[in-house]
């Protein structure tokens, strides 16, 4: 159920909808927060929390950009550090299994 | 072979009647001085012997012309007329000394010598030097310490206010100094002149500086003492060769300051008492001739701030503990106050903006009034609580103040934004004294959050301002980079909103969504479950669905403990609108189904799911909501505490709610129900307290670590010194916090203590 029919789609409409009622609702802010959907908060690589960017992207100030990457293994990093470990060794760093990106954040 | 060759006994009778000419300072005609050079060039060129004749025969003259003048100057028997005749014969004597050698030039040409020796012939004129050594002898060697007495006798009777020829004086002195045994030896002068000037001046002070504060007192005395010791320093500059001057300062401050030193010093509190800024000038003036003189009047100074401040605030605590603007102008008045006497006083000098900034310190983080009780769980390394010494609630008040003034409240609509802008900037300089800058952060942050969730800023720009100017004061870069991360995130929170507006119909008009990244804003916070009214229980996972589509990889989490709105509540009375948190709401909305019931708590809590404390919280918003005469909300237990709510206390709504203005019942009217509950939890005030602890430690640690790293060796005191400096715009670390974090480090083999000196310690890689 919506609060309102879609008919009335302004809020003065809205009251008189409601007007039976003792408290009806005007408004609404809602909040909530986004996190990045992992095991480990930290990325192994850089060991700053995934939620902050990783240290390269702070200094550039880029921090909007840095995204977590998730492994077939279910692992996850910093899109940044990844990108970089792989041109070493492309296996992950936590289980030693063969990288597959499974996904990239956005 | 015999020559006629000019002899000395040629030339002399004309050379002797132009020489006498000149010793008397009689009229020597341009042609006789001339000729006198000439005469002496000849004699030299032709006669072997002439050297040692001329300058026989020279001698005899002068010596005959000194005997002369012996005569007329010793017969007088007086000493005041002794020294005037001397004086007199002394000038003219000596003008005729830097003359007469001129023409004898020849005399002092060494033959096998190159010209260049003419520079070291005005040092070693001997033509002079004979002139000078016969004057001495002759003369002044009998009676210079008669001469001497009358001189200082005349210094004294000008320092009694008699005018006299100040060439007298000059010339005993120019004796002195030029009938040395040679030029640069000013020692008969040093030890007979300059010694007897000295020696009076002290003794004459001694006795006047006594009789002075005996008969003025101590403040009359120091203008006395101040213009004295100018007027000695221009006296000495006229008697006195000029590298004698050092001397006479050192014995005038002696006698005139440091002999008095403690009596002047006795007035200094009752100055800074009475804010009497010329004379604590005149005063720092005096002593700061002295080495160390002006320490103890950095004392009494840094004393009278501290107990002034303390003062203050311990007699208006009661307002100021509750009133952040009263308390920020009680310190700010204190600054101003002292901050113009430290710049009229003592003319803003270092030394004394130190003392200052001590005292400032000391008041803003003291804790006799306001105390904050930090303390950790026992979760931290070695499983032992960690509780920190009470601190000054300074920060937390400076923040709530910042708040008030950001925020848009009575306050900030009263204030134009230049004066907003003055005020921010005045709290920003307090801060600067605030040793646990971590704490102000820390609420700072929480009213920012709350600012930016509630849509309550008195001013985005003026908000993002006052983050560049925590950075100008420097609150560690990490912190201030988290502040501005909270704008960036709003702003990118914002269009997310329209975006999904713009996707939705219907239920978007009533709905507006703040989706923020928790690492900017509340890392860890506890969230709280709450029942929420059906319609917008549904729209939870429309949101989300949205939000998907936008966005990969992402959980989302709903912080209703921050989410608010806006309800109508209608009555006979007539329809209001509420501003509200969810929690608010969701109590409230309980009543929709049963209007007129009486509910208990106990039910009230199963129907909005909301835990125990939170929920008497609400309720207590409800009931005893301060602003209003007519709660929305009433019960049956009297209004003392939420501790008494017990669950089966009844609640019911309040059918003659109304708000009323100027005396007067109102049909509609907005009221915000939001008030001062925080958009936080109370268990995570708990957990921030905390959280300052857990960091504190951890930033120790890490501060302790890098100087090891860095020094690999260091004693006990240099690295508390080090810490203090690392962690200076965070907070102060106690001695006992490091000593348990250097215990908890040395057990993780991250160093160790030498071992032949416990107090050293060694960097361990
Ligand atoms: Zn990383
Ligand atoms: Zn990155
Ligand atoms: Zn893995």
């Amino acid at each position: 159920m919506t609060v309102n029919n879609n008919n009335n789609n302004n809020s003065s409409n809205a009251d008189s909808s409601n007007n039976n009622k003792l408290f009806s609702l005007k408004k609404w802010n809602a909040v909530a927060m986004w996190s990045w959907d992992v095991v480990s908060d930290t990325c192994a690589i850089c060991r700053v929390i995934l939620m902050d960017a990783c240290l390269r992207c702070q200094a550039d100030n880029k921090q909007d950009d840095c995204v977590a990457v998730w492994g077939e293994c279910n692992h996850s990093f910093h899109n940044c550090c990844m990108s970089l470990w792989v041109q070493q060794n492309n296996r992950c760093p936590l289980c030693q299994q063969e990288w597959i990106v499974q996904r990239i954040g956005k | 072979m015999t020559k006629i060759t000019p002899q000395f006994e040629d030339y002399w009778p004309s050379m002797q009647q132009a020489i006498s000419k000149l010793l008397h300072q009689l009229d020597v005609s341009k042609l006789e001085w001339q000729e006198l050079f000439w005469n002496v060039h000849n004699v030299l060129q032709w006669d072997e012997k002439a050297k040692d004749k001329l300058q026989d025969a020279l001698h005899r003259d002068v010596l005959e012309f000194i005997s002369e003048a012996q005569s007329t100057v010793l017969s007088h028997h007086d000493d005041q007329s002794l020294l005037k005749a001397y004086v007199a014969a002394w000038s003219k004597f000596f003008v005729q000394c830097n003359y007469l050698p001129l023409p004898f030039a020849p005399l002092m040409t060494n033959p096998n010598k190159s010209s260049n020796t003419k520079n070291t012939i005005n040092e070693e004129n001997i033509v002079r030097k004979l002139m000078y050594s016969s004057w001495n002898e002759n003369i002044f060697s009998n009676i210079k310490h008669r001469l001497q007495d009358s001189a200082m006798k005349l210094v004294h009777a000008e320092r009694n206010g008699e005018a006299f020829d100040t060439q007298l004086v000059i010339g005993v002195r120019e004796s002195f100094v030029n009938l040395g045994s040679n030029a640069n030896d000013k020692s008969i002068y040093i030890e007979n002149f300059e010694k007897a000037y000295i020696e009076s001046t002290e003794s004459f002070y001694h006795s006047k500086a006594a009789e002075y504060l005996l008969s003025y007192g101590v403040q009359s005395y120091m203008v006395w003492a101040d213009s004295k010791l100018k007027e000695e320093s221009t006296r000495g500059a006229k008697y006195l060769e000029p590298f004698s001057l050092p001397a006479l300062n050192d014995t005038c401050v002696r006698v005139l300051v440091t002999n008095n030193k403690d009596l002047i010093l006795s007035e200094c509190l009752g100055m800074i008492q009475g804010n009497n800024t010329n004379k604590l000038n005149l005063m720092f003036k005096l002593l700061d001739r002295i080495e160390e003189g002006v320490e103890p009047m950095l004392n009494y100074l840094e004393e009278h701030i501290v107990n002034q401040g303390l003062a203050d605030i311990m007699a208006s605590a009661e307002i100021i503990t509750q009133d952040s603007e009263k308390y920020v102008e009680k310190l700010l008045n204190l600054f101003t106050k002292y901050s113009t006497l430290v710049k009229e006083a003592f003319n803003d000098d270092p030394r004394f903006l130190t003392a200052r900034d001590k005292a400032f310190k000391q008041v803003v983080n003291d804790t006799s009034v306001f105390k904050l009780e930090l303390a950790s769980r026992p979760k931290m390394n070695n499983g032992q609580a960690t509780k920190l010494p009470p601190e000054s609630r300074c920060p937390e008040m400076l923040a709530n103040f910042c708040d008030m003034l950001l925020r848009k409240t009575p306050l900030s609509r009263r204030l134009t934004s230049e004066e907003i802008e003055i005020k921010l900037k005045e709290v920003l300089l307090v801060l600067k004294y605030v040793v646990n800058k971590d704490v102000f952060m820390r609420y700072h942050k929480a009213h920012l959050t709350r600012r930016l969730i509630l849509d309550s800023s008195a001013d985005n720009e003026k908000e993002e301002n006052m983050v560049e100017w925590l950075r100008e004061v420097g609150v560690p870069a990490d912190f201030v980079n988290k502040l501005a991360r909270m704008f960036q995130d709003i702003k990118v929170s914002e269009d997310l909103n329209q975006q999904f507006k713009n996707s939705q119909n219907g239920t978007s008009e009533i709905i507006n969504i703040k989706i923020l990244n928790v690492g900017a804003w509340a890392r860890g916070s506890e969230r709280v479950q709450v029942s929420l009214p059906l319609e917008l229980e549904d729209f939870i996972p429309e949101v989300e669905e949205f939000y998907k589509k936008k966005h990969s990889g992402r959980k989302l989490q709903w912080y209703h403990h921050m989410s608010n709105g806006t309800i109508c509540f209608s009555n006979q009375y007539g329809r209001y609108d509420l501003d509200v948190t969810t929690f608010q709401m969701a109590v409230l909305f309980t009543w929709n189904e049963r209007p007129t019931d009486k509910i208990s708590f106990e039910n009230i809590r199963l129907a909005s799911e909301l835990p125990d404390a939170e929920l008497r919280r609400t309720l207590w918003s409800l009931v005893a909501f301060p602003k209003v005469k007519t709660q929305i909300i009433l019960c049956d237990v009297p209004l003392k505490s939420m501790k008494d709510f017990t669950d089966t206390t009844l609640f019911w709504v309040n059918q003659d709610f109304h708000l009323i203005k100027n005396g007067k019942p109102q049909r509609r009217g907005k009221l915000n129900l939001i008030g001062r509950l925080q958009l936080s939890t109370e268990k995570s005030v708990e957990e921030d307290n905390e959280k300052i602890v857990q960091l504190r430690i951890l930033r120790t640690q890490e501060a302790i670590v890098k100087i090891m790293k860095m020094r690999k060796r260091i004693t006990n005191a240099q690295l508390q010194t080090e810490l203090v400096e690392i962690l200076k715009n965070m907070f102060l670390p106690s001695k006992k916090m490091i000593k348990e974090q250097i215990e908890w480090l040395i057990e993780q083999k991250y160093m160790r203590r030498d071992d032949d000196n416990i107090g050293v310690f060694i960097y361990m890689a």
